[in-house]
């Protein structure tokens, strides 16, 4: 692995982009892996070697000495005790998936069970506890940890839960009520002039909110004497919160749900629409408060299909975490 | 190894050591194996390894010549290491039996653990009783409990008579005439890598704590800092309740408010002093610089408020400044692979400064309570948790607020 110092302490290849990267904060160092790349060593910047020192070797063997001691270049071997590096993947691979897995209907992406992710994540974390930067990471979780429905995760929780002396609550009926697609609906009305669709940017949405790949439809309608761009996106397996859309200078609120369970938002616009070059004729949803409408990031349309791909492999795949195995 | 160094990490020395110790001490590892933090923190340091008499055991790296004994060291103490876990199974076991829920058993009983452990060996036939003896002891009644507290200040001649403490001693506090700048850049200098004791007696000597404070009493000082809401701090009220969530800025919290929350945590309370002097102390202690009664505690209070100067704005000046501001910066990534909102983090950065006063206060505080002096090699662990701890509660109220509107 190559070890760069131009900007900091930095071992191997740092993930490119947010959605792809599971992390670790680590007592000194900071770790990644690229979900993507399916990497056992993940790449580390290391901000305080000193501190690190102490558990870098759990990571990469015999060469987190050569790493702290200048060299640009370490091997790591493949054979050795890598049970608290893999369960530090286990608790970044969670992180990820709480972040960005990316489940949609209609890409046939389960939802995860949040209580069973957590669960799972706060074991793998008293695994690694003595190498993390938060020395209260694990009392912290279990503050957030529920009872799972599975009995072997159920109780190994408890009994982590009892030796920290914190009382689990039991885990409240999940509600995935708004995670269905209706059979039939109806249209807003008028005369479409012109339509298309834009995938919509994970980045400017909280997790669950949207369905991961099913993309906002939009249509530029002339209805009861008004020019309106009418926009709908697919929800997620957690509705909810405010959204909004872009469409040139045109802001769109997204408050309404339609007769396909979609969510949709109506606003007039000036007939030079019409005009945008095609390349502007995109709509950017986005939920109001927590990121600003951006136009996406050139390949950002490929890398959330790759991820699709992964996340369906990953189901039912013996070397995934629990969690996403017997996503359903 | 190369024999360049000629040194080891103490992790790895400790767990290959401890790994030789098999599964006799499995309640004392976690999944991994290794031994827990808290091991590490309340039984191998303080009472196996004890760096204080055997400073080539500190944390850090262990010269190779010193690997030999440190690990000798830990397989030696194997069998009492092996009892203490033993015991910590009847501990846990009895707690359950008799449904005790309050504290962190490993904070509560480790060190207890290994005492019966050195004294007894393995538990044996009354182990049983002898648990439920200390567990009684240790979660006893008596001591310091926010109901004997409020029991104390709801007695009217009680409550008038602190009421005139408060006054009096308010009134007899003399402040220095102007705030003198405290030498802290060579302390901040070397404190995270290589803290200077004699650097920070100095401070404490000069009274650079207190000097710092002097401008308290100015209109807007102690507001700026985030300690009080207030155009400048008065004397605090004696107070009668208190709950865990919207209590006060520190400055304007009652003398209630101020015990209320170590109060409620059974390992911290522990080392607490009876009612009545924690409730004559405190009125003592609101009357200080800082509102805290030790001068290293305020020498901390200016170490931080220093430190924190460099969390935005203009680059930061010195390694301690720089320490932090990288932590905060590293936030903003932390956020974006993390799916949190972008926005919030800007909206927090004036606030992030006066979030972080308040919590170096709290730290303190507490510390003082419990009697905790603070070294120089403790400085660092206090300034930048305390940045941690705020950084990790703003995630925490971010996402308790996302999950609430996916909820709605």
């Amino acid at each position: 692995m190559r070890v760069s110092t131009s900007d900091g302490l930095v071992v191997g290849d740092w993930p490119a982009w947010p959605e792809v990267t599971a992390m670790l904060e680590a007592a000194g160092a900071v770790l990644a892996w690229d979900v993507l790349a399916g990497d056992a060593v993940p790449a580390a910047r290391v901000h305080d070697p000193a501190r690190a020192a102490e558990w870098l070797w759990e990571i990469y063997g015999p060469a987190a000495e050569d790493i702290l001691g200048g060299a640009r270049d370490v091997t790591v071997p493949a054979d050795g005790d890598w049970s608290v590096r893999d369960a530090c993947r286990t608790v970044a691979q969670l992180d990820w998936a709480q972040a960005w897995w990316p489940a949609s209907l209609s890409a046939g992406v389960p939802a995860l069970d949040g209580v069973a992710l957590r669960a799972e994540h706060v074991l793998a974390l008293s695994g690694v506890e003595h190498l993390l930067d938060d020395p209260d990471a694990v009392e912290r979780a279990l503050g957030s940890v529920a009872l799972p429905a599975d009995a072997d995760l159920a109780s190994r929780v408890a009994a982590l839960a009892e030796d920290y002396g914190i009382d689990l609550s039991p885990a409240p009926a999940p509600a995935r009520s708004g995670f269905a697609l209706a059979a039939g609906g109806d249209s807003g009305g008028g005369t479409t002039v012109l339509t298309g669709a834009s995938t919509v940017d994970w980045t400017l949405v909280p997790a669950g909110t949207v369905d991961a790949a099913a993309p906002a439809e939009w249509a530029v309608v002339r209805r009861g004497g008004a020019t309106v761009v009418d926009v709908s996106v697919v929800p997620g397996p957690r509705p909810g919160g405010p959204l909004a859309a872009r469409f040139g200078d045109v802001e769109v609120t997204l408050g309404e749900v339609d007769g396909l369970g979609r969510v949709t938002g109506s606003a007039p616009v000036p007939a030079s629409v019409l005009l945008l070059p095609p390349e502007q004729r995109a709509v950017v949803v986005y939920a109001p408060g927590f990121a600003v409408p951006v136009m996406p990031e050139p390949g950002a349309g490929a890398r959330q299909a790759a991820i699709i791909a992964y996340a369906r492999s990953r189901v039912g795949s013996p070397s995934a975490t629990l969690t996403e195995r017997t996503a359903r | 190894m190369s024999t360049a160094t000629a040194t080891l990490p103490r992790g790895l020395v400790i767990a290959r050591a401890w790994a030789g110790l098999g599964d006799a001490v499995a309640p004392l590892s976690n999944a991994t194996g290794r031994p827990l933090t808290r091991t590490v923190k309340l039984i191998l340091d303080p009472l196996v390894l004890r760096p204080v008499l055997h400073p080539e055991f500190a944390a850090g790296a262990v010269a190779v010549e010193h690997v030999d004994a440190l690990r000798d060291r830990i397989t030696g103490a194997g069998p009492v290491l092996a009892a203490t876990a033993s015991w910590f199974l009847v501990f846990k076991k009895e707690r359950r039996r008799l449904r005790v829920t309050e504290g962190n058993p490993q904070d509560l009983y480790f060190q207890r653990c290994f005492e019966l452990a050195t004294e007894h060996g393995m538990p044996g036939q009354d182990a049983a009783r002898t648990a439920a003896a200390v567990l009684a002891e240790v979660h006893a009644q008596e001591g310091p409990t926010v109901a004997g507290l409020r029991e104390f200040v709801s007695d009217e001649a009680t409550a008038y008579e602190l009421t005139r403490l408060i006054e009096a001693t308010w009134a007899a506090t003399r402040r220095s005439p102007a705030p003198v700048p405290a030498p802290t850049a060579e302390f901040l200098a070397t404190c995270a890598a290589a803290p200077d004791q004699a650097l920070l007696h100095a401070l404490v000597a000069a009274a650079a704590g207190s000097a710092g404070a002097a401008d308290h009493d100015r209109p807007g000082v102690a507001h700026a800092h985030g300690l009080t809401d207030r155009d400048r701090p008065s004397r605090p009220a004696l107070g009668a309740r208190a709950s865990k969530t919207n209590l006060p800025k520190p400055f304007d919290r009652s003398i209630v408010e101020r015990l209320f929350t170590p109060l409620t945590n059974a390992f911290l309370r522990a080392g607490l002093a009876d009612v009545p002097s924690l409730v004559r102390q405190e009125i003592d202690r609101s009357a200080g610089s800082w509102q805290l009664a030790d001068e290293v505690s305020r020498v901390v209070m200016v170490l931080g408020r220093e430190a924190s100067a460099g969390l935005t704005g203009d680059p930061p000046t010195g390694d301690a400044q720089a320490r932090l501001r990288s932590r905060w910066e590293r936030e903003a990534y932390v956020h974006r692979v993390l799916r949190m909102p972008s926005s919030a983090l800007h909206a927090d950065v004036r606030g992030v400064r006066e979030a972080y006063v308040r919590r170096l206060w709290v730290r303190l505080h507490g510390r003082e309570l419990r009697g905790d002096t603070t070294a120089a090699d403790q400085v660092w662990d206090v300034l930048d948790g305390v940045l941690r701890s705020v950084i990790l509660d703003q995630r925490d109220r971010l996402r308790s607020l996302l999950e609430r509107e996916a909820g709605s």
